[in-house]
């Protein structure tokens, strides 16, 4: 019993990182109604970029990368929008959506090209440190990840609600055409969500490779699979949504696995994300339109 | 005088023209290398291609491949062909490669493709009602147990992992006496690493007196270790056995750090034991003891290891069968007695010949002594056990 | 010519599992989950051929039944969602089910060896083509028979009310269901139909390569199972058909001479392809210009 508690645990603490993941696809959809399926993979390349550069520059301590791999995400956020949304016309959702996938392909290629398909070592925050809470242990550099997710949600919320940029973005979010009628540069907003949210990934891209402990392609395809499934289970369009449904996603991720082992665990994963969408479409924060 | 002076010079221009269209035509047999040069095994790809130019530069220096009529023939490299572990495109490669003058592929990279590919030649040589393709394929690097006896076209010069492993916990045995448990990690979803454990590891730490406790699994993309390390810290082996590749062994590893489990002795699986681990985790993958048929402790094998660097490629075992496999080639070409003729039925005969050579093949010479050939077409090589000390693998253990 | 004959072959398959994505695009839904039929009718029809000696002919359709099957049965739950929801239902479904065969054993002794699905090493040995002598253009004639076959049901669906029904799902729900269009019949049937063509290109994919393993049913596949049609255009069959000619014959194998290069033209060419025409290869308009310029001749311009 007491391994079950420890493996639930320590699968909430990783969730943490599909909630970062999850608040970044949720944003997208929320304000343009569209699923950037290149995103977890535009994290991952930012996260590299980050390493790269700091490592040109002669700074290697973690916080330089993340710093770096901040400014990279918002950089690659701002090209996949413009290579990906901009050039197509918003209502053919089936071309966005290919094209996000042409982008998928290609980051995953270049980030492969450019590292020979090697893992790379990653600069690690907290390294080895175990918080005990009893007899069970806590990962400390997770706990620094949900700090971070909280902040981050923090922020947003901050900027949706306290700043005329949140204002624009939350009309556009629940009525595009009527925004646009009030003199709201729709394109604008949609720039500015995804280079947040291209910001959001840079970090999350580095804080989960600094967890796992090596950069590596084999990431992205798991994190955008997870990804869109806190997101649908969090609710499209919720943050806060998106951060509890990681948590239980991770949690829930490692009780199948004491159960049933490694091999069947992702199927169940993927029998509830289908249970919810029966049971309950809007997932955990199921509200109307828009953010929160 | 101008108009003589003309002819003279085009007479001698014709003169030196059919001269050398005639050096031109040199006879040439070519070899078709293929792999993975996309994504995650990108190296492997980008090594092989490596050593096989720098061998086939070497075969072309000491004179060529020796024909049935005695010419000496020119040895070509076709352009290194990507199937990117996939099976189809792997599929479509070999039967691009069947329609081309080359005689023979060296590939392919992934175990996943191997299958396949082996499964779509001809099972028994002269099977009339057989259809399936026949081409010879000399395969460097796909490394899953028991493959080339699928097929009677495809041979393999790929390490024994049962007989290296069985030597290692022979060795392990003797040296290290007070180590009496074992504890496996496996990466449950690709094959090699698969069968690795489950048929070689777990099956030769038994038969050598150990006692196998159990094993964790996870998968090939796994990024969260901590279960499977809490379970390696209740077993509390002495020997831990990792059949995984280098990124999920580097995130188990770096787990253990965290939670400060630490067995005796870590084992490693035999792709593990390349420059990817030392770059990505140097430090915790301080001590691993890995069977390896290739290291750089001979003339020969250091020679290997320096043309292919000329090439941008590194030397590890994959490579250097790569490099291997050019000179069995050569070798068997020359006892195989080929035509070198380019029409479409000499090309097919040159085939069932190398074929045939190959399959009569008992010896060849590797890069660490003799290696023998087998019934099913697979190899036995020399090995060592070589372990990571300072961020790169050293031998520990030299049998030879 | 092994090689173009091979070529044609994938062609051929990736076409069904193309049109499979086609026929249900046009009801206005994405489906993730054709890898997933794909899947199933690949390890029925192998087990059916390998395992107990069928013919491969009913063992193709029993993997197409099975395929349609299985697609009505996640069709129901699945289509309380839309849109892009539906997109990630299936997408689950499809890794459910991939993660089904990855544990999937099932071994039956043969002589002196085991044969059938072992889960994560795969499905080895489905020999069924060379073991009974069939040559490279028999096996091609044979898979665009069924290739013709589909796209002329399909091309005849699209000039019948059906196809009109299953379009006009797709242009507008609440109109369609105004004029009293059963939305759930039209979603439903559609993705059986997928399910089925789904089905028989796997059973085609399982004996062309001989040897089945889950991680080649992933959403990647999915993907391009999507990719075909979206990038094809959905104004008919032949759309699907120049996509994959485009994928498999031009930025697979032609662009091979590019060497390295290959693989990073392929994720910029689908985003060209998707920003230079949106609408897929051959869209509506096309046709309209084409009908028109056929018509040039009448006066009745």
């Amino acid at each position: 019993m007491f391994d079950f508690i420890q493996a639930v645990l320590d699968g909430i603490l990783f969730g943490t990182t599909y909630s970062l993941i999850g608040i970044g696809f949720t944003l997208v959809f929320g304000v343009m109604r569209k699923i950037n399926m290149a995103y977890a993979a535009a994290s991952i390349g930012a996260a590299y970029l980050g390493l790269v550069s700091a490592s040109a520059l002669q700074a290697s301590s973690a916080w330089a990368v993340f710093g770096f791999s901040l400014l990279s995400g918002g950089l690659l956020g701002y090209f996949v929008y413009l290579i990906c949304f901009h050039l197509i016309p918003l209502r053919n959702e089936n071309a966005t959506l290919m094209s996000t996938v042409g982008m998928l392909l290609l980051t995953d290629e270049l980030i492969s090209h450019a590292t020979t398909g090697a893992p790379q070592n990653y600069p690690a925050t907290l390294e080895d440190v175990m918080l005990p809470l009893g007899d069970l242990s806590v990962r400390g550099d997770m706990i620094l990840i949900f700090g971070v997710s909280v902040a981050c949600t923090a922020a947003l919320l901050l900027l949706l609600y306290r700043t005329r940029l949140g204002l624009a973005t939350r009309a556009v979010a629940q009525q595009p055409i009527a925004a646009q009628l009030c003199g709201i540069r729709v394109a604008q907003v949609n720039v500015l969500t995804f280079v947040i949210t291209g910001l959001l990934g840079g970090i999350a891209g580095a804080l989960i490779c600094s967890a796992v402990g090596s950069l590596s392609i084999l990431l992205t395809g798991p994190l955008t699979v997870k990804g869109l499934i806190v997101t649908v289970i969090g609710g499209l369009g919720s943050v806060p949504g998106a951060i509890v449904a990681g948590l239980l996603v991770g949690g829930l991720e490692n009780a199948f696995q004491h159960f049933r082992g490694v091999t069947e665990r992702d199927m169940y994963v993927m029998l509830l994300l289908f249970a919810f969408l029966v049971f309950r479409p809007g997932g955990i924060f199921a509200k109307g339109r828009g953010r929160d | 005088m101008n108009k003589i002076a003309l002819a003279v010079a085009a007479a001698f221009a014709t003169t030196l023209g059919f001269l050398g269209s005639a050096v031109a035509q040199e006879k040439t047999v070519t070899i078709a290398p293929f792999g993975v040069k996309t994504g995650v095994l990108r190296l492997f790809g980008l090594n092989s291609e490596a050593a096989i130019k720098a061998a086939v530069e070497e075969v072309n220096k000491a004179g060529g491949v020796k024909l049935a009529d005695g010419s000496k023939a020119k040895m070509l490299a076709a352009d290194y062909l990507d199937d990117r572990c996939n099976a189809e495109e792997g599929i479509a490669v070999v039967r691009r490669i069947v329609g081309s003058e080359a005689l023979v592929a060296v590939g392919p990279t992934c175990s996943n493709v191997a299958e396949p590919l082996y499964g779509i030649l001809q099972k028994t040589v002269d099977d009339t009602k057989d259809t399936g393709l026949q081409f010879p394929i000399l395969t460097d690097v796909a490394i899953k147990v028991g493959l080339a006896k699928i097929s009677e076209w495809s041979f393999r010069n790929v390490p024994s992992e049962l007989t290296m492993y069985s030597s290692l916990y022979y060795w392990l045995k003797t040296t290290r006496p007070e180590l009496k448990t074992v504890y496996g990690g496996v990466e449950e979803d690709f094959a090699h690493s698969r069968a690795s454990w489950h048929v070689v590891m777990k099956d030769r730490a038994n038969a050598n007196g150990y006692q196998v406790l159990g094993e964790s699994k996870w998968l090939l993309n796994d990024a969260n270790f901590s279960t499977q390390v809490r379970e390696i810290k209740k077993a509390n082996p002495d020997i831990l056995s990792i059949a995984a590749h280098p990124f999920t062994t580097c995130g188990l590893l770096k787990e253990m750090q965290r939670q400060g489990v630490k067995p005796k002795l870590i084992v490693g699986l035999t792709s593990t034991s390349s420059l990817e681990t030392m770059q990505a985790c140097p430090k915790q993958a301080e001590g691993m003891i890995i069977p390896s048929s290739f290291a750089p402790v001979n003339k020969e094998a250091r020679f290997a290891a320096e043309q292919t660097a000329k090439q941008k490629g590194s030397a590890d075992l994959h490579s250097m069968a790569s490099w291997e496999n050019v000179f069995i080639l050569k070798e068997a070409m020359e006892r195989a007695g080929l035509s070198g003729k380019k029409d479409a039925a000499s090309i097919q005969s040159d085939r069932r010949k190398l074929r045939d050579a190959l399959a009569a093949t008992k010896t060849t010479k590797g890069l660490l002594g003799v290696n023998k050939r087998t019934e099913d077409r697979e190899a036995d090589k020399p090995y060592v056990f070589v372990h990571a000390k300072g961020g790169s693998w050293v031998v520990l253990h030299n049998p030879l | 010519m092994e090689f173009y004959y091979g070529l044609a072959q994938t062609i051929g398959i990736h076409t069904l599992l193309g049109l499979s994505a086609y026929i249900i695009l046009l009801t206005g839904q994405m489906s993730m989950a054709q890898a997933a039929f794909y899947a199933i009718g690949a390890y029925a029809s192998g087990m059916l051929t390998v395992l107990w000696g069928w013919h491969i002919v009913p063992a193709m359709f029993a993997g197409a039944g099975l395929g349609a099957a299985a697609a009505a049965a996640v069709g129901f739950p699945a289509l309380r969602v839309k849109g892009l929801m539906l997109v990630i239902a299936t997408l689950a479904f499809g890794e459910g089910v991939r993660l089904f065969f990855f544990n999937f054993d099932y071994q039956v002794q043969k002589g002196n060896i085991k044969v059938g699905p072992l889960g994560g090493e795969g499905f080895r040995q489905i020999r069924y083509f060379p073991e009974n002598g069939w040559t490279s253009d028999q096996v091609m004639l044979f898979v665009w028979l069924f290739v013709l076959l589909i796209m002329a049901l399909l091309w005849w669906c699209d000039r019948s009310r059906y196809g009109s029904v299953l379009r006009a799902v797709g242009d507008d729900e609440l109109a369609a269901q105004s004029v009293g269009i059963n939305l759930t019949a039209v979603k439903v049937s559609a993705m059986t139909v997928g399910g089925a063509i789904a089905g028989l290109a796997g059973s085609l994919y399982a004996h062309y390569t001989t040897h089945i393993e889950h991680l080649a049913f992933g959403v990647l596949q999915s993907i391009f199972a999507l990719a075909y049609p979206i990038i094809g255009g959905l104004a008919s069959v032949f759309g699907t058909l120049a996509a994959v000619v485009f994928v498999q014959g031009i930025l697979v194998e032609g662009l091979r001479f590019l060497g390295d290069w290959r693989n990073l033209l392929f994720g910029v060419l689908i985003i060209v392809a998707m920003v230079v025409r949106p609408s897929g290869f051959l869209d509506a308009q096309m046709f309209r210009n084409f009908r028109r310029w056929i018509g040039a001749g009448r006066s009745d311009a």
